[in-house]
């Protein structure tokens, strides 16, 4: 126990903090500018001096760990006259433009001036000078009014691990500059932004737009971009969102936002949104009023159920829409049209990676929490860029990285280029190759009845039989040097903590089982957590609430019997007992005409789903295809109903996030329209289902009585942060035990050597600030994004002759 | 006095190893080898020496911490950056005497563990670097640098890391950054250089003449040593003298040789038969005196109860007709130009204060512009991150206290 | 030329225990390899190294002899500091601007020689001093110092 004195308050601190963290924690204010909980320290503004007994000088207190027994004393006239010091140093060069400033009624340097500076200046001299720069299109940067406090520095550098801006030159002549001087060539996270104290640096979606003090409402919420789950601020004016500000002390993100996040906000405003219903007329989508389109919608659903039977009707859920609304859309289908012809775009990765994983590992065990990434001594990363894909998990490994953990990365990860002990880059194909060395090495090092005795039968089955390319011959078979990997595998198994990232790639390749296979008994065999990418901000959410063909809201199997009557009671209806199709299937059967109408809520299977041809040829085939969206998609062409819904950030509800959060998500712009889950419970009416729901409070309190994983959760829960897996413990699973395919058939001839070195194969690369649907409408984000490119390897372009060529590309 | 430091140094060939052997060079090494390496620190803890970069910090203290921190691999840097204005000190040792520091540095390496060295050199010193490049390389040949010294399994390697012109990267903490590859700012402290210095190990960093001094404590022991010049802080050094004077130059003399002997028994005295008028005693940032003052010892415990400090020993003697302004307004402008821009007091300060004085200088200064002068110095001093900041507060305040009526004749003239 | 100073570049990293650490000697050689640090320069380090090109530039500005526009055949870095100042040194800046049409920080038309002024060089015992290249000259005079830069073509 530490005793410090504060201004004469006896504080006791359990373990030894700054001077400045101990007088917050207890209320007592030091005014400070490059100080920021976020941020390694820095002790250069100078303005947090304090007085210490038994120290000559003045001492910064963001620096000074306190000590028992040291006594400090936060005002006197010293102080007072050292703060007034440094503010008129601040100033002497500061262009004092508050009045055309956006920073102004939030400035650290206008309020510690106020507070504590001098009435008058004395500098005579002539200022320096530095012009605005609008050379970006999205960050506005004013170095006269720049303090260097480093924070946008250390942020980028530090936290961030963009290092997209350094403070050139030196002593007064410095400024903080991209590379450039003038565009940035950076991540666009806009972190920058957060932790500047003054108006240095702006973001140009909002400069000269409104004063800080006229924002009407701050409405907490999470971002609608990916399976992360940010939480921000939207900050209101005029019923239009002016910013999403991250705050250092809410959601997982804790103050960190990526460019989709920080600057993605505007599709909501999008001159594009759909705002009537349409309807296809002499094959042309007509305006029509809800009245019209919500009976026809109903009238013909029933038609079709009732003359070809409930298989002959799909749904497409959206990993876009809220909890409560996939639960609406689930059993609109299972209860209203007796199918269970339910799933989504989950299906193409996520949903086949959660379910596998959780069928070999047990119940939750992708349910890692995000905040352990850093804590981790080694994490691997197979399958994708987690900086590109889920960008603020990206932060996380690079910062365990930066704490001293191995980082292993398979295939193409440049955002981890500087972040990783080990880049494995296998020939294209030869990934099971790769881990099923990995896989056998550890096996072979560890022993694979070690402390895992009485592990899943299948994994120790395949112990004995799993035979895998030897080491020595991985130059030859994937182009990874052997020594390189034998320094990797023995790196890693020396680990203790370990965490293990999956990415899209690997789980939408050809060898997705055998991938999954591997990678799941790595994990098992390092004891590891694993964490799913996901795209999508609630694909986690819209599994748990039943959008599966095979599966009722809670993960419950659908062929089990106890199951079925018991949500059977609860809806008033009956329940098909078979699986339904999942997504690919129903594409097929919409082509073989097996499956005769579709509903699709906020997804784009037209322009998501690989063949776009095919995928709408198939549902140009369908009799009828309702379409429910914000914008007039690729698939909405083709409909013969389009009914427009409320985006995000216009409607309240819940987002379950990739390590299953579930996260409040709220309405901030008041709009006239319908919420995914009103249309539904509309036409479900119409049709005889029970859907009483005036609010997603009341779907919610049906969710929390049918999932026994939702059993009484509220939104009080996710309010206080608790709504988290595994929220009240309640089993899940009833009845016999379900025994997974493990071992893919024929999964040991992968381990063979096969590869395409003759050929090219191009790899998908995600983008940073696109993901392909809202992004695409918003104009900040499209216009830092430069373009569609393909970058061939210059040694396989020269091998070609193809240097300095520019080559068409065509995509199916 | 016999010349250590500085011995052989009008030899043409003084570079050469096998010359530097002939004088019993890396005699101190071998001798040195036989000690455990806490002997070797003991000894220069009684040998009473004291760092030579201008704070002057007990040497084997620094040692002994560097050596306690369990932390391995430990690092030695050789603080070559003589940048302070005035100072060429270390000039003579790196390029006629590279083989003493070499040798300094081996000895202290094996004293504190450190199998990595480093001397961190000023990149003005073109000519500096071919001669430590080249003095390497014998020693390496030699045997007295690489993987197992002198065949006792004893590891120690040394390259030479130039800087680039920031006179900042003399501060310890500045120059570790720059050593790192990062912009030369200092670091906050603690935590100390000793405990977590260049690549966050325990390093120690040692100015050129100290680490000059090691081979003469080992060869004639630390008694003889601490017998050398004052008894608070005994042993060689090395002063430099520019300015006014017959003969400026290098001077090696006991520590605590009195600033008058220095100027007029050693360096021929006041140019011309001058007046002295002003004496800035141990490079630019040490506070100017008087000529009444000049009888103070040049050393760390005496040149403060004289309102100074030795800092690195270079004299910079100014005679009658120096107009001490300009001299001020001179010495802000470096400092304005070196800060390094991390701390706002330094940053900002600095410059407002070079341009104050330079108003002076143009003759449009005015009366109060002293009190603001002293206002601005205050706001600075004592409120800065390192020493620089410091330095150039004090180099304002002390110029006006001591020659206040000078300041105030320039005011709204220019001196002619 | 990329590649050549690649090689180079290896080499110095084996000094350090950490790579990064090269970047001052590595700019040095891209200076000396592009006559000054070009956004190129500055670009082929960054890559040699993995030090982000915005920190590379971070660091080479902060440091006064990085030099960061074409610069004269020959460099002329001349002392003005106080001991310098004692003996004329300002006066020799203004001989050259006024006998080679020099001005501090820039180049001549002719390209034969650029200027830089110097904090102190260390040579305040034969002010004033400057370096011309990496030669050292000492105890310059309104004189002797055209006949030094006569030797420099």
């Amino acid at each position: 126990m530490i005793t410090v004195t504060i201004n004469g308050r006896e504080i006791r601190l359990e373990k030894p903090v700054t001077v400045l963290e101990a007088a917050e924690m207890n209320g007592i204010e030091i005014p400070h500018f490059c100080h920021h909980p976020l941020l390694e320290k820095w002790g250069g503004c100078r303005m947090c001096l304090v007085e210490v007994d038994k120290m000559p000088k003045l001492q910064t207190s963001c620096t000074l760990y306190v000590t028992d027994g040291m006594v400090v004393r936060t005002e006197s006239e010293e102080i007072a006259r050292a703060r007034k010091g440094i503010l008129e140093f601040l100033l002497i060069n500061h262009p004092l433009d508050c009045p055309v400033c956006d920073k102004a009624g939030e400035c650290s340097l206008q309020d510690l001036t106020v507070k504590y500076g001098a009435a008058a200046g004395r500098f005579e001299e002539g200022k320096r000078k530095h012009p605005e720069s609008f050379d970006d299109p999205l960050i506005v940067r004013n170095m006269e009014r720049c303090i260097l406090c480093t924070r946008c520095v250390r942020m980028c550098d530090g936290v961030q691990g963009a290092s997209a801006i350094a403070v050139t030159n030196r002593g007064s002549r410095s400024s903080v500059e991209p590379f450039s001087g003038g565009r940035y060539n950076c991540e666009y996270c806009g972190n920058c932004l957060t932790v500047c104290p003054v108006g240095a640096i702006l973001s140009r979606l909002h400069v000269h737009s409104y004063r800080s003090w006229l924002v009407e409402k701050d409405v907490r919420t999470v971002c609608p971009y990916c399976g992360v789950g940010c939480s921000f601020v939207l900050q209101m004016r005029d019923n239009r969102i002016v910013r999403s500000l991250p705050r250092s002390d809410v959601g997982i993100n804790r103050g960190i936002l990526c460019a989709k996040g920080r600057f993605g906000y505007e599709f909501i405003t999008s001159s594009e949104r759909l705002r009537t219903p349409l309807i296809r007329v002499d094959g042309e989508l007509k305006p029509a009023t809800w009245d019209d389109a919500i009976t026809l919608v109903a009238n013909r659903l029933m038609e079709i159920r009732d003359k070809y039977g409930g298989g002959s009707i799909g749904g497409i859920a959206s990993a876009r829409c809220t909890n409560e609304e996939n639960y609406v859309f689930q059993k609109f289908l299972r209860a209203g049209m007796r199918s269970n012809n339910i799933d989504s775009i989950a299906r193409t990765g996520f949903a086949v990676a959660q379910r596998y994983i959780e069928d070999v590992l047990g119940q939750g065990s992708t349910a890692n929490l995000i905040s352990g990434i850093p804590r981790s001594e080694a994490v691997i990363v197979v399958g994708g860029d987690p900086t590109h894909i889920n960008p603020v998990l990206g932060i996380h490994v690079r910062e365990a990285f930066r704490r001293g953990a191995t980082v292993l990365t398979v295939g193409y990860t440049p955002g981890l280029e500087r972040f990783r002990t080990h880049g494995l880059s296998p020939y294209p194909f030869t990934e099971a190759t790769l881990l099923g060395t990995i896989l056998s090495e550890i096996v072979n090092q560890k022993g694979p009845h070690g402390e895992k005795v009485g592990g899943p039968q299948e994994i120790a089955r395949f112990f004995e039989e799993f035979k895998a390319i030897p080491l020595s011959d991985m130059e030859r078979v994937c182009g990874i040097s052997c020594s390189a990997l034998g320094n990797a595998i023995k790196d890693i198994i020396s680990r203790s903590t370990i965490s293990i990232i999956i990415g899209p790639e690997i789980i939408q390749s050809t060898h997705v089982r055998t991938n999954l296979f591997l990678l799941t008994a790595i994990a098992y065999m390092l004891g590891a957590r694993i964490y799913l990418l996901s795209e999508r901000p609630n694909e986690q959410g819209l599994i748990d609430m039943g959008c599966l063909p095979d599966t009722l809201p809670g993960g419950r199997p659908i062929d089990v019997e106890s199951f079925r009557t018991r949500d059977e009671e609860l809806w008033g209806c009956e329940i098909p007992s078979a699986a339904g199709l999942t997504l690919p299937e129903m594409v097929e059967a919409a082509n073989s005409g097996d499956i005769k109408a579709m509903y699709i809520m906020g997804e784009n299977p037209v322009y998501n789903l690989p063949d776009s041809a095919f995928v709408r040829a198939s549902l140009e085939k369908l009799e009828f295809l309702v379409v429910q969206d914000i914008f007039m998609t690729e698939t909405a062409e083709v409909a013969d109903v389009v009914l427009p819904s409320l985006g995000w950030s216009e409607k309240d509800g819940s987002y379950t996030n990739l390590e299953r959060r579930i996260q409040r998500l709220r309405k901030a712009v008041e709009v006239e329209g319908m919420e995914d889950w009103r249309i539904l419970s509309e036409i479900g009416k119409k049709i005889g289902i029970r859907m009483p729901y005036n609010s997603p409070a009341d779907i919610l309190e049906e969710i929390s009585r049918v999932s026994p994983l939702h059993a009484g959760l509220t939104y009080d829960d996710m309010e206080r942060n608790t709504g988290l897996w595994p929220y009240k413990g309640e089993p899940l699973r009833q009845g016999p035990p379900r025994t997974p395919t493990l071992l893919p058939q024929g999964s040991l001839s992968i381990c063979n050597a096969q590869t395409g070195r003759d050929k090219l194969y191009m790899a998908i690369e995600r983008h940073m600030f696109l993901s392909g649907t809202m992004s695409r409408y918003s104009s900040a984000l499209m216009s830092i994004y430069e373009g569609a490119s393909v970058r061939i390897n210059p040694d396989v372009a020269r091998r070609l002759g193809q240097e300095g060529l520019v080559s068409s590309t065509e995509t199916m | 006095m016999e010349r250590y430091l500085l011995k052989d140094i009008e030899n043409p060939r003084s570079t050469d190893i096998g010359e530097y052997k002939k004088i019993g060079g890396y005699k101190s090494l071998i001798r040195a080898l036989e000690m455990s390496p806490n002997d070797l620190i003991d000894e220069v803890k009684k040998s009473g020496l004291r760092g030579r970069g201008g704070a002057g910090f007990p040497t084997g203290m620094k040692w002994a911490f560097a050596s306690a921190d369990p932390k391995f691999p430990k690092y030695l840097i050789c603080n070559a950056d003589e940048g302070e204005p005035g100072t060429f000190k270390d000039r003579p040792i790196l390029e006629k005497r590279p083989h003493l520091l070499i040798e300094g540095m081996a000895i202290s390496g094996y004293a504190i563990g450190a199998e990595y060295g480093y001397i961190y050199l000023r990149g003005e010193y073109p000519e500096a670097r071919d001669i430590l490049e080249g003095a390497i390389s014998e020693a390496y040949r030699d045997g007295f640098l690489g993987d197992n010294i002198l065949g006792k399994g004893i590891r120690f390697h040394l390259s030479v890391h130039r800087g680039a012109g920031a006179y900042i990267c003399g501060e310890e903490t500045a120059l570790i950054e720059s050593l790192e590859g990062k912009r030369g700012q200092p670091r906050i402290k603690p935590p100390f250089p000793v405990n977590v210095g260049a690549f966050g190990m325990p390093t120690v960093i040692n100015n050129v003449e100290t680490l000059a001094n090691i081979p003469l404590i080992v060869e004639i022991g630390a008694d003889a040593y601490s017998k050398i010049g004052s008894p608070e802080c005994p042993g060689p050094k090395i002063y430099c003298v520019s300015g006014h004077v017959e003969k400026p130059g290098v001077y090696e003399l006991p520590m605590g040789s009195t600033l008058r002997e220095i100027i007029y028994d050693h360096s021929g005295g006041v140019r011309g038969g001058k007046e002295l008028k002003a004496v800035i005693p141990g490079g630019i940032s040490t506070p100017v005196l008087p000529p009444d003052r000049i009888d103070c010892p040049m050393d760390f415990v005496n040149m403060p109860r004289y309102g100074s400090m030795l800092g690195s020993g270079a004299v910079i003697v100014f005679d009658e007709t120096v107009c001490l302004v300009k001299v001020c307004y001179r010495a802000l402008k470096f400092f304005e130009h070196e800060s390094c821009g991390k701390c706002t007091p330094c940053r900002e300060g600095t410059g407002w204060l070079r341009s104050i004085l330079g108003r002076i200088d143009e003759g449009s200064g005015r009366k109060e512009d002293i009190d603001l002068l002293l206002d601005v110095a205050g706001n600075i001093s004592g409120k800065t991150l390192c020493p620089l900041g410091d330095g150039a507060a004090s180099v304002v305040t002390n110029f006006i206290r001591h020659f206040r009526d000078e300041f105030e004749k320039h005011m709204g003239k220019t001196c002619v | 030329m990329k590649d050549e100073l690649l090689s180079e570049i290896k080499r110095l990293k084996e000094r350090y225990p950490k790579g990064e650490a090269a970047l001052l000697p590595a700019l040095y050689l891209a200076q000396k390899q592009f006559g000054w640090l070009s956004r190129e320069a500055m670009q082929s380090v960054s890559d040699c190294l993995h030090v982000p090109e915005a920190t590379v530039k971070g660091v080479a500005t902060f440091y006064s002899m990085y030099k960061h526009r074409q610069i004269g055949r020959h460099l002329i870095q001349l002392c003005t500091n106080v001991s310098c100042m004692l003996f004329g040194a300002e006066r020799l800046v203004d001989i050259l601007s006024e006998r080679y049409n020099l001005a501090t920080g820039g180049t001549t038309q002719d390209g034969r020689f650029s200027l830089v002024i110097m904090e102190c060089i260390g040579a305040c015992d034969r002010a004033p001093a400057m370096l011309v290249d990496a030669d050292l000259h000492c105890n310059l005079n309104e004189n002797n110092i055209g006949e030094i830069l006569e030797r420099y073509k």
